[in-house]
């Protein structure tokens, strides 16, 4: 048999043997799931990069049993996937889509190729002149040309890590829970400051807090919510001296003003007292209760005076006070 | 051919410098945090049942307040944490217009009432669970605690990623309240079902 | 004082390699030879001293130091106690050093024979390299801190100076379950950096070839064994890396596209081309710009993905932890990068000139194409892994880039590189004779389509399938082909029996015919990743002790549930048979593993191994109190051949270094594939 024939009977054959089988694969039965394929195009959010279809964890299967309900329920696939993109955003996509932002990557494998191809085409047909042996002088080149490079490269390799430091987006985890210590108060509700109270009890920097929101309600005249505050403060063993001298005169004068509880806010205002024996709050305020309360009006001359005789009095309190004094010494009832 | 290649060399280097500093730039961000595509929307409704059962409590009842949506599992340890946290703040804001809603996640209900009940609750508050982690999903939970803030008129203002604490959740409702929008904020880590 | 030790190795190898830099550039000026052999020895003993104080802190259970409190545990068994010195950043650079020292030995080795500028430049910049990797161990990441103040399981102060009152936690956490979970932790990482450090010698070669201004083949041959030990290495280290994740991790499979693995998979393409394309260099003197580009390429990859596994960029399941050594990676990437091309373009001279590629339709053609698609492949991994940082850099908006994409591009690009391998070893340099093609591929490609056929009538019609196997056949049987052309000329010649003209065609050629291997051995991988990625089957049941259900021809019941405790892991699985008719198949207990001390289980499968493939038991919950669990079931069919593919492979990386030194001898007994 000659050359030619036996290559023609070759090739014959070469074409009915792929045509077989290309018409063999293409009418396979492939079954495609439509679950699957769907599944396969959503990564898992609380895995490493696993599709929801591949991933093992309970949650890429709850969010398969969700596709899977849908597509039962006649959604189309990209209505579905829209959901889930509704919800978790682009990034669960394992796909990028043909458009937009990610277009780049479709059509940049493509531009590699054509320019890689181009290239190749180019240099084939303008060599470089025939081979030149390396003219250059070895001993002169290396020494000149090097440094200046390594300077250069140096100092391209400073710029990028200061520019990293920079750029560096920092927006990183918050830190942990709210140190009650440091926090500006003035724009939380009172109800917010209850909820960080109530939930920080046994915290050692508590007091603080309470006696600010204590004060709040001083000032608004709710006296039923100051109360348990300041007596928590009055009782806590973490209160500074002063935070507890503080709530000890607001539950006295409350007791006096809200209830007219002259005995209860004398108690308190002496366990005041004894804290701080030079609080002129706390005399002043027991004076008031002595004359207007119990009508003890010599004892309550004497711890005016005695609030007098301080020497750093601001003017006008010391003027107020004068005159209060002035009032039980001439034997007039409490205003 | 060697202009060529001198090109093709700075061509390299200049890209290179530039990848570099793209590169650069991404320094101290988290790579794995996402910006939930749900604020500024309607928050995704729900309808489920209370974790012991009964009748189904569902968004759409609360509308006109401010609701925060947490969830929570007992295997997850900053969501004990911050446990007595929330339940404090739902019990001081009970009756200001603002509901707390607590949702089981990737736990069954008898796991999530048991930790409840040494956790403790608020009398004021919801416990529900989510079969098949629908609520989860059309939430865009990617770990727990994730806390969602959802205005008077059903709108998403608000996502805490990881644990939160009173201050935290009183000031954002304070602010939701003054009619602002406190956006996303990272405050720790997340976790996943120790048996992802 | 272990700290101390770890200290005196780590200044010591710093000392030698700033020698070497400093002599190595003073020889590359002058060509005189230098006292290079001290320096060496320098790097490589304080290497060794490193290495073995980190071995030390942990085999004694030493917690002062604040690696050892970090990632270790008293509790940790043998080996992954020893495991735990590259488990984590700072003991991974650690083993970088030791392995770039080593590397440095040997190329000083090659000196020793030929001091020369050369050789005396490459250990400059090996020394160099040195010089950064041993300073981030001096200041970021400084393995042996010790700890001044401790905590119950750690450390809450630490000093990166070992002269000061120490203060060690009693016990450690431990490494990350995952990461003791499986033997492999011990050989994945070692096998896996002596590919990437590896590539530092054909680089350290190539600059120094471009510095002092000596292009030609001769930094190419000097270097090509260790780039064969690095690709044979690389190669081995991804197929150890992806036959792990396949046997032990949950999340399945032998790849996932993960960027880390992507890291590994982009200077493994670019070796390889830079493998084959070095080929033509010494051949015919072209292609040298190409081998540059390549080398550098490859080198600044492996940087690259060191970066981006410890920085803190890229969501990966490899990930290290944040730390300061990201910037510090990224400026040396781009120090290596904007370096080598900057002088790569000042000597664009001297690389340009190469003979007149004189056809496409050469050997030269088919190298040239396979450069282009390796590349290619290179370029579609890298911006696909590194996309979603750029985009999100730039725009805040966030995508996700998977397997879907990779998938979409790689598959095509690895049939197309299997067609490149049938035809580029059958093609003979410079030109062809007209019809010499069709005669050596003829009869290859009608032995393709009727295994193919075979296959679609006998196995599957699913395409992917059909395809590998064609091509697959078409490749090894040109090769054959080639062989028993030649041992038949050979015969013909000299009258030799057929099984002598064999094996002298093949000790002859030896570097030819392990490639030629490996080749075989990439067609066995192509097989057997198609049939086990096509051909899969998977069910997931729930079931109670006591049930039965059949799965793929097999039957399988659930015996019972079982718990084991031991200090250091707790184990609790289920108990299951599987038999095929009445025959016993064997007895599989997947389980949930819990390590001493961490919070986190890990699953564990249970694999049987058989010849038509792999069948898979996975426990997709926590049994509950009865023992009642939802089991998946998975088949790989015919995987075995993906692992065998690979140890091919590999194999024939190793043994085209053996044959090149053996064909120093005996050239003219060579009959090449030039006829």
């Amino acid at each position: 048999m000659s050359e030619r024939l036996r290559n023609l009977i070759t090739v014959a054959l070469l074409a009915i043997m792929a045509t077989v089988l290309v018409l063999l694969v293409v009418t396979s039965p492939s079954e495609s799931d439509r679950v699957e394929a769907i599944g396969a195009r959503i990564k898992c959010p609380v895995c490493q990069g696993e599709s929801i279809a591949d991933s093992p964890s309970q949650m890429a299967r709850d969010m398969m049993a969700l596709v899977s309900e849908r597509v039962e329920a006649g959604a189309d696939d990209e209505a579905i996937v829209d959901q889930l993109l509704a919800s978790y955003s682009g990034a669960v996509l394992l796909d990028p889509p043909a458009s937009g932002a990610t277009l780049v990557l479709w059509l940049a494998p493509l531009a590699a190729v054509a320019l890689g191809a181009g290239v190749i085409l180019w240099w084939r047909r303008h060599p470089s002149p025939e081979d030149s042996p390396a003219s250059v002088d070895v001993g002169q080149t290396p020494a000149r040309r090097l440094a200046p490079l390594l300077i250069l490269a140096g100092s391209f390799a400073v710029i990028v890590v200061a520019a990293g430091f920079f750029l560096q987006d920092r927006d990183g985890p918050a830190s942990g829970v709210a140190d009650l210590a440091g926090q500006d108060l003035d724009d939380v509700s009172n109800d917010t400051m209850e909820a960080v109270i109530a939930a920080n009890e046994d915290h050692p920097e508590v007091d603080g807090m309470r006696l600010a929101l204590a004060e709040r309600y001083y000032e608004e005249g709710d006296f039923s919510s100051a109360f348990p505050h300041y007596l928590a403060v009055a009782e806590s063993s973490n209160a500074t001296q002063p935070q507890a001298v503080t709530a000890l005169i607001r539950l006295g004068w409350m007791a006096w003003q809200g209830n007219g509880e002259a005995e209860t806010a004398l108690d308190l205002l002496d366990q005041a007292l004894s804290i701080d024996a030079g609080s002129e709050t706390a005399r002043y305020l027991k004076a008031q209760v002595l004359w207007c309360g119990t009508a003890e009006d010599g004892e309550a001359a004497r711890l005016l005076e005695e609030v007098l005789s301080q020497s750093d009095l601001e003017e006008d309190v010391r003027a107020f006070v004068s005159a209060d004094l002035e009032a039980i010494r001439a034997g007039e009832a409490c205003a | 051919m060697n202009r060529g290649l001198r090109w093709v060399g700075y061509g390299v280097a200049l890209a290179a410098v530039a990848f570099a500093v793209v590169l650069a730039s991404r320094f101290g961000t988290d790579p794995g945090l996402v910006d939930s595509p749900l604020l500024g929307e309607p928050a995704p409704g729900f309808d489920l049942a209370p974790l012991e059962g009964g009748d189904p409590v569902s968004l759409a009842d609360f509308r006109g307040d401010i609701v925060v949506v947490n969830f929570f599992a007992s295997w997850c340890l900053e969501c004990r944490n911050e446990h007595a946290d929330i339940t404090s703040t739902a019990d001081a804001f009970a009756d200001r217009g603002v509901t707390f809603v607590q949702i089981g996640y990737q736990e069954s209900p008898p796991a999530s009432l048991e930790y409840l009940d040494t956790a403790g609750r608020s009398d004021a508050a919801f416990y529900l669970a989510d079969p098949g982690s629908r609520t989860a999903i059309a939430y865009g939970v990617f770990g727990i605690p994730e806390t969602f803030f959802i205005d008077e008129e059903g709108t998403v203002v608000g996502k805490i990623i990881g644990e939160s604490d009173a201050l935290t959740l009183g000031a954002t409702v304070d602010a939701i309240m003054r009619g602002e929008t406190p956006g996303q904020e990272v405050t720790g880590d997340t976790q996943q079902r120790p048996d992802s | 004082m272990i700290a101390a030790l770890g200290w005196a190795g780590m200044l010591t190898a710093l000392v030698g390699a700033i020698l070497l830099v400093v002599r190595g550039i003073r020889g590359g000026r002058t060509g005189a030879w230098q006292e290079l052999g001290g320096p060496a020895q320098l790097l490589l003993s304080g290497a060794i001293g490193a290495m073995a104080a980190l071995l030390l802190a942990l085999i004694t259970d030493d917690f002062s130091l604040v690696y050892t409190a970090n990632h270790h545990s008293s509790l940790t068994p043998f080996p992954y106690d020893i495991a735990t010195a590259w488990a984590a950043l700072e003991g991974s650079i650690v083993l970088w050093g030791l392995v770039l020292a080593g590397y440095t030995w040997f190329v000083f080795r090659r000196y020793r024979r030929d001091p020369d500028a050369l050789g005396s430049a490459a250990l400059a910049v090996m020394g160099g390299v040195a010089i950064f990797f041993f300073g981030l161990m001096v200041t970021v990441a400084n393995p042996f801190e010790v700890c001044v103040q401790a905590t119950d399981m750690g450390c809450a102060a630490s000093s990166p100076w070992p002269f000061v009152a120490v203060d060690a936690p009693l016990n450690g956490p431990g490494p990350n379950a995952l990461l003791q979970n499986h033997f492999m932790m011990a050989i994945h990482p070692p096998m896996l950096y002596m590919g990437y450090v590896g590539m530092t010698v054909p680089f350290a070669y190539a600059i120094a070839a471009l510095a002092i201004a000596e292009p030609g083949p001769e930094w190419l041959r000097r270097s090509h064994r260790s780039t064969l030990v690095a690709w044979s290495f690389l190669t081995l280290g991804i197929l150890l890396g992806g036959w792990w994740a396949y046997e032990v991790l949950s999340w399945g499979g032998y790849w996932a596209w993960d960027p880390v693995e992507n890291a590994s998979l982009m200077p493994w393409l670019v070796a390889t081309a830079f493998l084959h394309s070095g080929i033509v260099q010494q051949r015919r003197g072209m292609l040298q710009a190409w081998n540059f580009i390549l080398v550098i390429s490859a080198f600044s990859l492996t940087i690259l993905g060191t970066f981006l596994t410890r920085s803190g960029t890229i969501n990966s399941v490899h990930s290290f932890t944040q730390s300061a050594i990201g910037p510090a990676l990224l400026g040396f990437l781009v120090l290596v990068l904007v370096g080598s091309f900057v002088l790569f373009s000042t000597r664009s001279d001297l690389v340009a000139s190469s003979p007149r590629l004189e056809s496409f339709v050469s050997r030269e053609g088919t190298f040239l194409a396979n450069n282009l698609l390796l590349s290619v492949y290179a370029f579609v991994v890298l911006i696909g892994t590194t996309y979603p940082l750029v985009l999100e850099a730039f725009t805040g908006t966030q995508v996700g880039v998977g397997e879907p994409f990779f998938d979409r591009l790689a598959v095509p690009l690895s049939f197309l590189l299997l067609l490149v391998m049938g035809f580029g070893p059958i093609t003979p340099w410079r030109t062809t004779e007209p019809g010499l093609i069709w005669r050596r591929t003829r009869v290859p490609a009608l032995l393709a389509l009727a295994v193919g056929l075979a296959t679609a009538f006998l196995v599957t019609r699913n395409g992917w399938v059909v395809l590998a196997v064609t091509l697959g056949t078409f490749v090894v049987a040109t090769m054959t082909g080639l062989l028993i052309e030649q041992a038949g000329r050979r015969t013909a010649k000299t009258g030799e029996s057929t099984g002598q003209a064999l094996r002298k065609v093949v000790t002859g050629d030896g570097a030819f015919w392990a490639g030629q291997l490996s080749h075989a051995g990439v067609v066995l991988v192509a097989i057997g990743i198609a049939f086990a990625a096509n051909l899969g089957a998977h069910a997931e049941v729930v079931m109670a002790p006591g049930d039965t259900t059949t799965f793929e021809g097999y039957t399988i019941t659930y015996e019972s549930p079982f718990r084991q405790a031991s200090p250091s892991k707790t184990i609790e699985g289920s108990r299951l048979t599987v038999t095929r008719g009445d025959r016993l198949i064997g007895i599989v207990e997947p389980s949930w593993n819990r390590l001493g001390n961490s919070p986190s289980v890990v699953g564990t499968p249970d694999v049987l191994h058989r010849p038509s493939g792999d069948l898979y038991f996975t426990l997709r919950d926590l049994p509950d109190d009865t023992g009642r669990v939802t089991i998946a079931f998975d088949t790989s069919p015919m995987i075995w051949i993906l692992w065998l593919g690979g140890l091919v492979t590999v194999s024939g990386g190793f043994l085209a270094m053996r044959a090149r030194r053996r064909e120093r001898v005996g050239v003219e007994d060579r009959l090449t594939a030039d006829v």
